[in-house]
């Protein structure tokens, strides 16, 4: 285990080290800023939730597609609630619209046997209309500045803070000194770039996005560790076996999709109050695909979908900030695909290397002949580094052996 | 010591469309090792699930330890101490060892699973009763009779003091029957009750002290081991006469039909799963393959059908198919009967008429120019199930409603269907009752007097002695022995399945 996290920790030093040498070499600072970060981290967490959320769900052996739906339902909630009551009522409010529409998906599936697609769509189908419904009938006719059947007035936003000492955090009140940050401003090579990269991630948090964060390992020990978890995989492997064995099988699948619907809601709920400041229709964006997505790369574990997750953020918070740090990104990619290649070649797989090392030749040309990327392909970077880097990621995916195979107790096997 | 632990009065089992139980009632006492016998269908699987609390009776009465009860869910059976060593392993393949053991009743400390106290628990067992397993193995990578030591340690795990076998030698080797019984006879010392459901009879008679037979979903008889014999119970099963194996009358041919010459199958370690195995097959001859499970047979069948990559030559009714894809091979006619009819030859949700056009998809009188013709499949389907005697409403239904031994015979006839000129038959009739046992050896004797070279793999050693013209012993992936039936006795088989000469 130990070698394992140094492995770890070297690959992120020189990943760093990548960083910081084109950013010295091209300039573009947003590379490695903080607010770079800082927005990555902001961008991520919903992913990841609604990733977490399938998992949950997945692991079971209940296909979640309809987690969008279900995040759509948690932004207007949090809107909603979150005007009305603040924003942590929000919160609570997005979990259990969330939840509520999970449940749906679940009586479908689970009791009557619904193929999980044709649930999961239908939810998705339907969650966009109802949210709609539901905003013309409160906020169409009434006077709250802002509100109308497209959005919600705005939601007072939820406090955040950082690690004290380092990232300028305050406790009970008083403002510690801002470490990181003030190496961060120097302009040394690396050692400021490594000090704003985790004043990114460590100042300024939202402390909803702490909660999210423990989320993580906590349902991997959930999942991994405890007499539940164990009950609730069987239910995705072999829930015949499980209910032979006196596990409730019925009972697992149904905590599964609902804990998957109240992550999924809280997903919602982030990007109505931490990434924004209230609810606007069509908030979601896909981001409930994009999860399942990290899920499926992730290999159906968490520390796997939240790297995807990561992996997702950032160029998407890459891509808002400066089209000129997308440009600069190209050349990263290009020493990536050639550490791999070097990589590929030494364990004995020629034909692979040469394809990446072709593949990042081809970026390299990219970057040193066209100057500016057209906005459209600035627009779709995250999309496109999520796929190219997950799909290079050659790993033996292992779905759970009965995943969306409808299940009837007593049936046979 | 007499003292009843389960009594079963006059059981009764519907289904949409099939009474599976119309009148089932057993008595097994304590210390007591209690055999179920019947054909395939005659309802002993859904008996010993009702008991098992996987279904509930329609009609009937359950008592254990002279209480009755009434259970909803298997929890409640296993909380009343009852143990099912299922027939079709039930086990997650994505799990460990340890994992499938204690699901469902887990040891936990401080609110996690306590998977030190697990191992240690597993590994007294195992010792105990001498079933050799590594906890922490994934069950994708062991064999069947690793998978049944699984499914037994999860069965004492719960420390169940009534414990269901259903079929558990099914896929044992002699050796490991020897010692299932032998962990058996320790149970019965215990004052367990052992409820034993087989279609061997002879083993039935070995292990058992009272036997139970059921004929189409009723109690015919409960009589006493010592006072019957394997043809009186044959008889109570079956309800007449049994037909016996006559010797045979004809000759296998000069044509050689298959010849293997040099196949090495390279494994994931240092040992290859299957090195430098040659032999022939000729026209109308059943070579058979003895071996204790997982020592290369499943890779022999495989590298011949073209699944598995393989160095060495395979020529074919005199063309050299190495390089042959697995649809060329099966086109230029070669039969295959896997190994597991649920996994490997059926779509156990699929219509009967759908499983017959399963490897015949591109040729007559399945497909004509490349379109399925869907009216002949059922017409021809249902001759298969008229000609091969298999017990179902029709075409129509899922292969999942039929008992093994139908379902088996169903595959037999399909694969006849061709007039394959060799046909691999792997355990082809493995779970599967007297009647189907006897019809399936009946066609393939036929099959071969008139010229099919038969590749045949069974763990049933009787069953090898009857049907080969000559016995292959393969050990650790090689052909350690090459046996005559005629001179052979099943000690000898069993000495090469499991001793390396030097």
């Amino acid at each position: 285990m130990k070698s394992r996290s140094m492995r770890w920790s070297a690959y992120g030093i020189l990943g760093v080290l990548v960083f910081s040498l084109v950013r010295a070499i091209t300039g573009s600072s947003d590379l490695t800023s903080v607010g770079t970060f800082n927005a990555a981290l902001l961008l991520a967490i919903p992913i990841a939730l609604a990733g977490l959320g399938g998992l949950f769900s997945e692991r079971a052996g209940v296909v979640n597609i309809g987690l969008e739906g279900m995040m759509v339902m948690g932004t207007w909630a949090a809107g909603f609630w979150g005007y009305q009551r603040g924003p942590w009522m929000g919160i609570v409010m997005a979990v259990i619209f969330g939840t509520i529409a999970a449940a749906v998906h679940a009586v479908a599936t689970i009791s009557f046997g619904v193929d999980h697609v044709v649930s999961g769509v239908a939810i998705n189908l339907i969650a966009p209309g109802i949210v709609r419904y539901l905003s013309v009938i409160v906020y169409q006719d009434s006077n709250i500045p802002g509100a109308g059947p497209t959005q919600s007035p705005s939601v007072q936003s939820i406090g955040s803070n950082g690690l004290p000492f380092l990232s300028g955090g305050h406790v009970l009140g008083w403002q510690s000194p801002d470490l990181l940050g003030s190496i961060g401003a120097k302009g040394w090579f690396f050692i400021s770039d490594i000090s704003r990269i985790l004043r990114g991630l460590t100042g300024d948090v939202s402390y909803v996005t702490m909660l999210c964060l423990l989320l993580f390992p906590l349902s991997w020990y959930l999942l991994w560790r405890t007499k539940f978890g164990l009950r609730l995989r069987s239910a995705g492997e072999a829930p015949v076996a499980a209910e032979s064995l006196g596990v409730n099988v019925y009972r697992v699948k149904y905590i599964g999709v609902l804990i998957s619907g109240a992550l999924a809601g809280l997903a919602g709920g982030f990007l109505a109050i931490v990434a924004s400041s209230n609810y606007q229709e069509g908030q979601t964006g896909g981001r409930g695909f994009i999860g399942l997505a990290a899920m499926l790369f992730g290999n159906w574990r968490p520390g796997g979908l939240l790297m995807g997750s990561a992996l997702f953020g950032f160029s998407d918070a890459l891509q808002l900030r400066a089209s000129d740090a997308v440009h600069s990104a190209l050349l990263v990619i290009a020493i990536g695909f050639a550490v791999y290649a070097v990589a590929q070649w030494r364990q004995g797989r020629r034909v692979g290397g040469a394809v990446t090392l072709a593949l990042g030749l081809g970026v390299f040309a990219l970057f040193t002949y066209v100057k500016e990327l057209p906005g459209p392909f600035v627009t779709m970077t995250p999309y496109v580094t999520t796929l190219v880097v997950l799909s290079l990621a050659t790993q033996r995916l292992r779905m759970p052996a009965k995943d969306g195979v409808p299940y009837r107790k007593g049936g046979d096997s | 010591m007499n003292e009843l632990a389960v009594e079963l009065r006059h059981i009764v089992k519907k289904f949409p469309g099939v009474v599976a139980n119309k009148d089932v009632s057993l008595k097994a006492r304590r210390g007591e090792v209690h055999a179920l016998v019947g054909e395939n269908g005659a309802g002993k699987s859904t008996v010993m699930k009702v008991l098992y609390g996987m279904q509930r009776p329609d009609a009937g009465e359950i008592l254990v330890d002279g209480q009755q009860v009434r259970f909803r869910t298997p929890a409640e059976a296993i909380a009343a101490g009852i143990g099912m060593v299922h027939q079709h392993f039930m086990l997650a393949d994505n799990f460990t060892v340890l994992e499938n053991v204690i699901l469902g009743s887990e040891p936990t400390k401080h609110g996690r699973i306590d998977t030190a106290a697990a191992r240690a628990r597993i590994l007294e067992m195992a010792a105990a009763y001498g079933l050799d397993i590594d906890p922490d193995a994934m069950v994708e990578n062991l064999g069947v009779g690793e998978r049944q030591r699984v499914e037994i340690l999860k069965v004492l795990y719960r420390g169940a003091k009534i414990l269901i076998f259903d079929e558990p030698t099914a896929v044992l080797v002699p050796q490991e029957v020897d010692e299932l019984f032998a962990a058996l006879q320790g149970l019965r010392a215990e004052g367990l009750s052992v409820i034993f459901i087989s279609h061997k009879l002879d083993e039935v008679l070995r292990v058992a002290d009272n036997v139970t037979v059921l004929r189409h979903g009723q109690t015919v008889a409960e009589v006493a081991a010592d006072s019957v014999t394997a043809q009186d119970l044959a008889e109570l099963m079956v309800g007449a006469e049994l037909p016996t194996a006559p010797p045979r009358s004809t000759v296998p041919h000069e044509r050689v039909v298959l010849s293997l010459q040099g196949i090495t199958v390279g494994g994931q370690g240092t040992r290859d799963l299957l090195h430098d195995v040659s032999f022939e097959i000729r026209a109308g001859e059943v070579v058979g393959i003895a071996g204790v499970e997982g020592n290369g047979q499943h890779e022999l069948i495989d590298a011949i059908i073209g699944l598995a990559p393989c160095q060495g030559t395979i020529v074919y009714n005199g063309t050299d198919i190495s390089r042959f894809s697995v649809a060329r091979r099966r086109d230029s006619g070669m039969g295959l009967i896997p190994e597991d009819r649920q996994r490997e030859a059926l779509l156990m949700g699929s219509a009967l008429w759908e499983n017959r056009m399963l490897g015949h998809q591109r040729s007559a009188p399945v497909a004509r120019h490349g379109v399925l013709q869907l009216k002949a499949v059922k017409a021809d389907a249902a001759v298969i199930m008229r000609e091969y005697d298999v017990r179902a409403p029709g075409p129509e239904t899922p292969a999942h409603a039929l008992s093994g031994g139908n379902q088996q015979k169903f595959i037999v006839g399909r694969e006849m269907s061709r007039q394959p000129s060799l046909l691999l038959a792997s355990h082809p009739t493995r779970g599967v009752d007297v009647g189907a046992q006897a019809a399936i050896w009946e066609e393939l004797r036929k099959a071969r007097d008139a010229g099919m070279a038969i590749l045949l793999i069974s763990a049933d050693l009787e069953e090898l002695m009857a049907m080969s013209d000559v016995i292959k012993v393969m050990l650790r992936g090689r052909i350690s022995g090459t046996f005559d039936p005629q001179r052979t006795t099943l000690e000898q088989l069993g000495v090469a399945m499991t001793v390396a000469s030097a």
